[in-house]
């Protein structure tokens, strides 16, 4: 029995450790990043992989970028910075891209990174497996390597919206030599990924947490500062919410805790709230309208549900003011594209009552017209609140509506596989062009069986995929930017989703971590510039 | 009458028995003809979000996160909680006595099959089990109804099959042997009725455990999201439980009340069913 004294001393020692450290640091410069320090931060669900090459899910793209850099990453504005490239041209006619590519930099297990490692990523991974990559590399050819640290990319139609895909959580540059020959998508790398970034895998606590190291042979040096990067999944709001306060994580990102509580969480003296960070990942709660059921094919009929969802009360009430009004079905967040000049539908019961009238569906004896039913995304209650407040309106109007509430599996596949739903409410970011985040939703080539955040509605309009079409090709930003309000203004006329509000995620971390919000990527970038000060 | 008088006399006699019946029987009002009382759909949408209790006359209970009637939930709720209790439980006493009374009166390989059939159930635990029916089930009135008496019958049918197994030996029971009685009508006629006391004791604790299954469903996401159920309520208010705490607080207590009454009925009959302890 000897634990008792050694432990007590054990753990005099330990303090004592702390208190030197935090001595020591207290004496440097407040203003410089300081190294050293570990930063605990939420992770919620836990992932299924950690490439973000290979699944997209909003878990993977937090914790992928941290091991796996992109070509370059974006300031709050877009504008491209260097990452692994350190210099880029694009052709005067749109067809051609060359990456410069940074020397010296080792992948984890000491292979140098070389333009092959580009060249098979983008060829072999993200047209391939990529859940949007197939989409946005659509008009990419070829990747040429006419020597190790140069890059050209060969494309049969100019694609502008390719230089802003690259960033290290969309487009991650995975090793050739681990990937080659195998199914990506199966290799045992996705669970203990190699990658050039900031931070090493260390090990992976199923339900627990995944730990990542600091990476010392990294090519910007001092940078990382942080020594260990832990990602701890808690599956519960209110412990998440319990685990910030208490200081046993710093650091929590998109929805984490109940949206009534963060003004509770605000006025701790330790944390701090912000909405920066989220430039990239720009999210809004649609209703999706499935137009394979015989009533909601009526446009009018959607029309009228459209006018019956008080979205004034959803921003203030459910979403506590960290959302917008939607006016469209793009976010206003990406100005090149969104335009507030199209057809709007304000809460009105009365015009959705005669919208409904003249669609031929008159209450019947009982006073209802038809029945619908409410599937919502189990990511957040705030899709459950908006289904429930939907569901009032309705049941107004004379459309009894039955909510659905499902697991993430049985949600997906009764969407997206199944196709068995009326009226869905979810929400899917608009990423930083219309191609990668928007076209998916319209174009009838994404009516794919199988593939979640599709064309789940069955949207099949030939003038929509010929604008969209033309849009994606479309190579001066002008005429880019009136196309896409043409699409716009199809959506809200069609209707087969509505944008809801444009939700404003948020962060909220110690303030004693510093440097989150270095680039418009936020929780997606790397973290090789964040530190924690002493 | 007399039989019934004295049953009576016996109940009465506990204190604790008839505070379980007053408050199990305001409840049961309260269901009964509440309703009629307060505004007809809970779910509706009346007044601002997050209104506290006594804040405004009108809504005396406050409002939850959307700003719907907490009173209006609570009573709505009432009747939802009962009906599910008391449907639950007819359900699982249905396939537990029957299980019961057919493995203890035939014993052989009916009684070895059916036992290992329920021991099946009893070694996973119930609410887990609920808990997993549930998910695999699409959550409504009718699948949690049959999914908390799939998990309660077990208890039931133990239970009526060691009544049987006693009493299938006494002398009444063979007397009717003799006189060439059907197997069923010894086994209803005769011996269920004279087993019924420890069924309807173990009833009103199964009324409870099914509102309680019913709430931990509700408030685990996982009870059908139309029906305002009191586990519902406590689910809602969950999400704001660190800035109002009475969104959760109501519908618990409401829980308590009714799970206390029944299970000091529940003591109350057992005290005044069982002969033995009729002198205590």
């Amino acid at each position: 029995m000897l634990p008792a004294i050694p432990r007590l001393t054990r753990a005099t020692a330990f303090c004592l450790a702390i208190f030197l450290c935090a001595w020591i640091g207290g004496h440097a410069s407040a203003a410089e990043p300081t190294s050293g320090g570990t930063l605990s931060m939420i992770l919620n669900p836990e992932p299924a992989v950690l490439a973000a090459g290979v699944n997209t899910s909003s878990p993977v793209y937090t914790v992928s970028p941290k091991i796996f850099e992109g070509l370059v990453t974006y300031d709050a504005k877009f504008k491209m910075l260097p990452q692994l490239a350190t210099a880029w041209n694009v052709s005067a006619d749109g067809r051609t891209m060359t990456f410069k590519l940074r020397p010296n930099v080792k992948w984890h297990d000491g292979k140098p990174f070389t333009s092959a490692d580009v060249q098979y990523t983008f060829m072999e991974i993200l047209k391939k497996v990529h859940s949007r990559g197939p989409a946005t590399f659509l008009h990419l050819n070829a990747v040429q390597t006419p020597d190790p640290l140069t890059a050209v990319f060969r494309l049969a139609e100019p694609s502008p919206y390719v230089m802003r895909a690259l960033a290290g959580a969309e487009s991650p540059i995975m090793p050739k030599h681990i990937y080659e020959g195998t199914d990506p998508l199966k290799n045992p790398a996705n669970l203990a990924p190699i990658g050039t970034g900031p931070f090493k895998f260390k090990e992976w606590q199923r339900g627990s947490h995944i730990t990542l190291v600091r990476n010392p042979d990294y090519w910007d040096k001092p940078k990382p500062y942080l020594d260990t990067l832990i990602f701890r999944i808690i599956p519960d709001g209110a412990a998440r919410a319990v685990a910030l306060e208490s200081g046993a994580v710093q650091y929590g990102t998109q929805y984490i805790v109940p949206l009534n509580d963060v003004q509770r969480l605000r006025s701790l003296p330790n944390l701090a709230v912000t909405t920066a960070g989220y430039e990239y990942n720009t999210s809004v709660n649609y209703m999706e309208f499935n137009l394979r059921r015989p009533y909601l094919q009526d446009r009018r009929v959607r029309q009228a549900i459209a006018h019956a969802i008080n979205t004034d009360f959803l921003v203030k009430n459910v979403w506590f003011g960290f959302a917008e009004k939607a006016t469209s079905p793009v976010t206003n967040k990406q100005a090149d594209f969104h335009t507030n000049k199209v057809p709007q539908y304000p809460y009105d019961l009365k015009k959705a009552e005669s919208l409904l009238d003249q669609a031929g569906l008159k209450r019947g004896a009982d006073g209802t017209r038809f029945k619908v039913t409410i599937d919502w995304a189990p990511s957040g209650e705030m899709f459950r609140q908006t289904a429930e407040v939907l569901k009032q309106s309705l049941g107004r109007i004379g459309i009894p509506a039955e909510i659905r509430s499902s697991d993430n599996p049985t949600y997906l596949r009764r969407v997206w596989t199944d196709n068995d739903f009326d009226i869905n409410i979810y929400s899917a970011s608009n990423i930083a062009d219309p191609v990668i985040g928007l076209q998916r939703f319209y174009w009838s080539k994404t009516i794919q069986k199988g593939v979640s955040y599709s064309n789940g509605s069955g949207y099949n309009n030939p003038a929509m995929d010929k604008l969209l079409e033309s849009a994606q090709v479309e190579n001066n930003p002008a005429k880019r930017k009136a196309m896409y309000a043409d699409v716009q203004k199809l959506v809200m006329t069609d209707l087969p989703n509505m944008g809801l509000v444009y939700i404003q995620w948020f962060t909220i971390h110690d303030k004693k971590v510093k440097n989150l919000n270095t680039t418009g990527l936020g929780p997606y970038e790397s973290f090789s510039s964040v530190y924690i000060e002493k | 009458m007399s039989a019934w008088r004295d049953f009576w006399l016996r109940y009465r006699r506990k204190t604790s028995a008839m505070i379980g019946l007053v408050l199990l029987l305001f409840v049961m009002l309260v269901a009964i003809i509440g309703p009629w009382l307060v505004s007809a759909d809970p779910w509706d949408i009346v007044v601002r979000p997050f209104l506290w209790p006594g804040e405004d006359p009108e809504f005396p209970l406050g409002s939850d996160v959307l700003g719907r009637d907490i009173l209006s939930g609570i009573v709505h709720g009432s009747r939802v909680s009962l009906l599910i209790g008391l449907a639950a439980t007819a359900t699982a006493l249905g396939v537990g006595v029957t299980v019961g009374a057919v493995a203890g009166y035939f014993r052989g390989w009916p009684d070895d099959i059916l036992m290992r059939i329920t021991e099946l159930f009893q070694t996973i635990p119930t609410f887990l089990l609920a808990v997993v029916l549930v998910a695999i089930f699409k959550p409504s009135m009718l699948s949690i109804i049959l999914v908390i008496s799939a998990v309660s019958w077990p208890a039931v049918a133990r239970l009526v099959r060691a009544e049987f197994l006693s009493l299938r030996e006494r002398e009444f029971v063979q007397s009717c042997v003799v006189i060439g009685m059907s197997e069923t009508r010894i086994i209803f006629q005769q011996i269920l009725p004279n087993c019924l006391a420890p069924i309807i004791v173990m009833s009103s604790i199964l009324v409870a455990s099914a509102i309680l299954t019913e709430s931990g469903l509700s408030f685990l996401g996982l009870g059908d999201p139309n029906l305002m159920s009191w586990g519902t309520m406590i689910g809602i208010g969950r999400e704001a439980m660190r800035t109002a705490w009475y969104m959760s607080a109501l519908p618990g207590i409401a829980i308590i009340i009714t799970v206390l009454a029944l299970n000091l009925v529940g003591e109350g009959l057992n005290d005044a069913l069982n002969p033995r302890l009729k002198n205590r």
